[in-house]
């Protein structure tokens, strides 16, 4: 070997290397074998339908025809991605009431690409699928004829019954041909397996036509819905800078003002107001701090979802357990939504709660996020005019979320928000 | 001076309450909502109300819509508007009667006491104040601009302050000039702008202001 050319593969390999191919065809096949016998029994269905539909009960029944159609083809469509012909199921809404049922198979590609793919898989793929079994067997079973067709007089045959075996010589003859059973099946599997899967690769994919005007309107969808969730959030955050920082201010002012006036005609009396000036500017500073932390959290950014609310439950002053269960980084927007919710719920404990004990849980399921805050305390909590809550639902609702309380008077406090993440 | 006040914000409602005491004004009911402020005004039939815009419960226009409601019971109750920002569309709704008795200012107004009290005053004796802010912006609209470029410096700030509801007295004091020399200002203007002449200065506000609403375009 001083060329570095790879060494050849020895026959052995390469026999081995094709049996492999040929099991995993023969295994697709005989799950093609199964959806086809699925569709053939729909096309059965199908035709009992129509049939029913002369005498108008049919009908009715075309709505579950419609819906078995297409969990058959979408059964296809699964063994299909997993052969690995990525098929996207291309079906809209399913259609309510048999008229709209009627219209929409009238209209809808899809459905009748749906039926060709079914005809087509329900006959020839149905065979295909019998193919690879049937060479198979055959192999097997002339292969060892030499050593049962005494047993069995009369019943061993080769050729795929054809000739029937009665010496010893045709006895032999069964292993030469069941020798070229087994090259058949080698050679011919895959192919068929490809054949088999040539008309859901074809029909149960969206129309090209149709891929693109879905395509454009799924976009629409989400981009207007981004839009939206932009918009809800900029009039959120332009409302707490209105209706709290700015208020604060203009009560600063005014204060000032009647601390001068205060200060004109008696110096003393002016201390008060003084003081309040300086609470009315605290508390702006406390509500800007507040709003610019709902924006974008730096914690957040720096530490990830279980770092940031580690970070926020150590500084709060009720003892707290975090527990946050999300595999992978979140969207940014539904960490900050998340971080938010539970700074704010937090604080509600910590100012009103008197709970010895709170707990944060965070888990994702499914493509939903959980955050739950819990505590031990007096209870009473509601969502209403400057609450926090209100807030958190505000900005929740912003990201299509929900926020749920649970607050007997008495306690204990359960605070939920569940946010799509997906 | 019996008063009502109607604003949402307890710290801004406190501190009101407590600059208009000072000056000796006599505040009768103080409320955070339009349904309770309708309330107070038929209770304790004040002289004047101060009215914010936004209040619960939708926090949108409650104040205007109380003042409009509360002034067609009262008709000749004055109303102070306070707002937390310009909104033209309100200050040419309260406009659209008469601007007599109505005065339309922005919250931090309040804080220069002196002005605010002249204002509140004014508006008290059935004058109007309409801030400084509003006025400003319909002098910077593009046709309004254009209309108003006949007019020399001094004429457009005379034109401002009259548009606010100032008198010629607080006019001649503001500018530091003479009585006369207002009154010169005040016929060049109106003679430029081709304004009906009147002696009335609510009547003569709503000239102004109507007159700058018309040619500053769509709102």
């Amino acid at each position: 070997m001083s060329t570095g050319a790879l060494p050849r593969p020895g026959l052995l390999a390469i026999l081995r290397s094709w049996v492999v191919a040929a099991a995993v065809a023969t295994q697709w096949l005989v799950l093609g074998l199964g959806t086809a016998l699925l569709a053939l029994l729909t096309v059965v269905v199908l035709l009992l339908v129509a049939a029913l539909c002369l005498i108008g009960l049919g009908l009715l029944l075309v709505g579950p025809a419609l819906r078995l159609l297409r969990w058959v083809a979408d059964l296809e469509r699964r063994r299909l991605t997993a052969m690995g012909h990525a098929t996207v199921s291309p079906y809209g809404p399913l259609p309510r009431g048999w008229g709209q049922v009627l219209r929409d198979v009238r209209s809808e590609v899809s459905t009748r690409r749906d039926l060709g793919w079914l005809l087509l898989h329900a006959t020839v793929g149905l065979l295909l699928g019998l193919l690879p079994l049937e060479m198979l067997s055959n192999a097997l079973q002339e292969l060892s004829t030499p050593l049962w067709w005494q047993l069995a007089p009369g019943q061993a045959t080769v050729l795929g019954g054809f000739v029937a075996v009665d010496t010893w010589g045709a006895a032999r003859w069964g292993v030469v041909t069941g020798i070229v059973w087994a090259l058949l099946w080698l050679l011919l599997t895959p192919q068929l397996a490809r054949g088999q899967a040539a008309p859901g690769r074809r029909l149960l994919v969206p129309h090209p036509d149709q891929d693109l005007t879905a395509l454009v309107a799924r976009l629409g969808a989400t981009r207007a819905a981004a839009l939206d969730a932009h918009a809800v959030e900029l009039r959120r955050i332009e409302r707490a800078l209105h209706d709290g920082t700015q208020n604060r201010l203009v009560a600063v002012t005014v204060l000032a003002g009647a601390a001068r006036q205060a200060l004109a005609r008696d110096p003393a009396s002016a201390e008060p107001l003084l003081e309040r000036v300086q609470d009315g500017a605290e508390l702006a500073l406390a509500e800007l701090r507040s709003v610019v932390r709902s924006i974008l959290p730096p914690a957040l950014e720096a530490d990830g979802l279980p770092g940031a609310l580690a970070a926020l439950a150590a500084q709060c002053a009720v003892p707290t357990r975090v527990d946050v269960t999300v595999p992978t980084r979140l969207p940014v927007s539904i960490e900050a939504v998340a971080y938010y919710a539970v700074a704010e719920a937090l604080t509600n404990v910590t100012r009103h709660s008197t709970a010895r004990d709170a707990i944060v849980t965070v888990q994702q399921r499914g493509d939903h996020l959980w955050v739950e805050v819990a505590d031990d305390g007096v209870g009473g909590a509601t969502v209403g005019q400057g609450s926090g809550l209100t807030g958190i639902r505000d900005r929740v609702e912003a990201h299509d979320g929900t926020l749920e309380v649970h607050s007997p008077a008495g306690g204990p406090t359960l605070l939920r928000v569940v946010l799509p993440c997906g | 001076m019996r008063i009502v006040v109607a604003e949402d914000d307890a710290l801004l409602r406190e501190g009101l309450v407590l600059l208009l005491g000072g000056e000796g004004l006599d505040v009768v009911a103080a409320v955070g909502d339009g349904a309770t402020f309708l309330d107070a005004v038929t209770e304790h039939r004040p002289q004047v109300a101060i009215v914010d815009v936004r209040m619960p419960p939708t926090h949108t226009d409650e104040g205007i819509r109380a003042a409009v409601a509360a002034r067609r019971d009262q008709p000749d109750l004055a109303v102070l508007v306070l707002s937390a920002h310009v909104e033209q569309g309100f200050a040419t709704d309260l406009l659209v009667g008469s601007a007599r008795g109505l005065g339309y200012l922005l919250k931090e107004r309040v804080g220069r006491v002196a002005t605010f009290l002249e204002a509140l005053r004014r508006v008290a004796g059935g004058g109007t104040a309409i801030d400084p802010e509003v006025v400003a912006q319909l002098f910077a609209r593009r046709r309004a601009a254009d209309h108003l470029a006949a007019l020399t410096h001094r004429e457009r700030e005379v034109l401002g302050l009259m548009a606010e509801g100032l008198g010629n007295a607080a006019i001649s004091q503001r500018l530091w000039i003479t009585d006369h020399a207002v009154h010169k200002h005040i016929r060049n203007i109106f003679a430029k702008l081709d304004l009906p002449v009147g002696a009335d200065s609510d009547r003569r506000v709503a000239a102004v202001l109507r007159h700058l609403e018309a040619t500053s375009g769509a709102t």
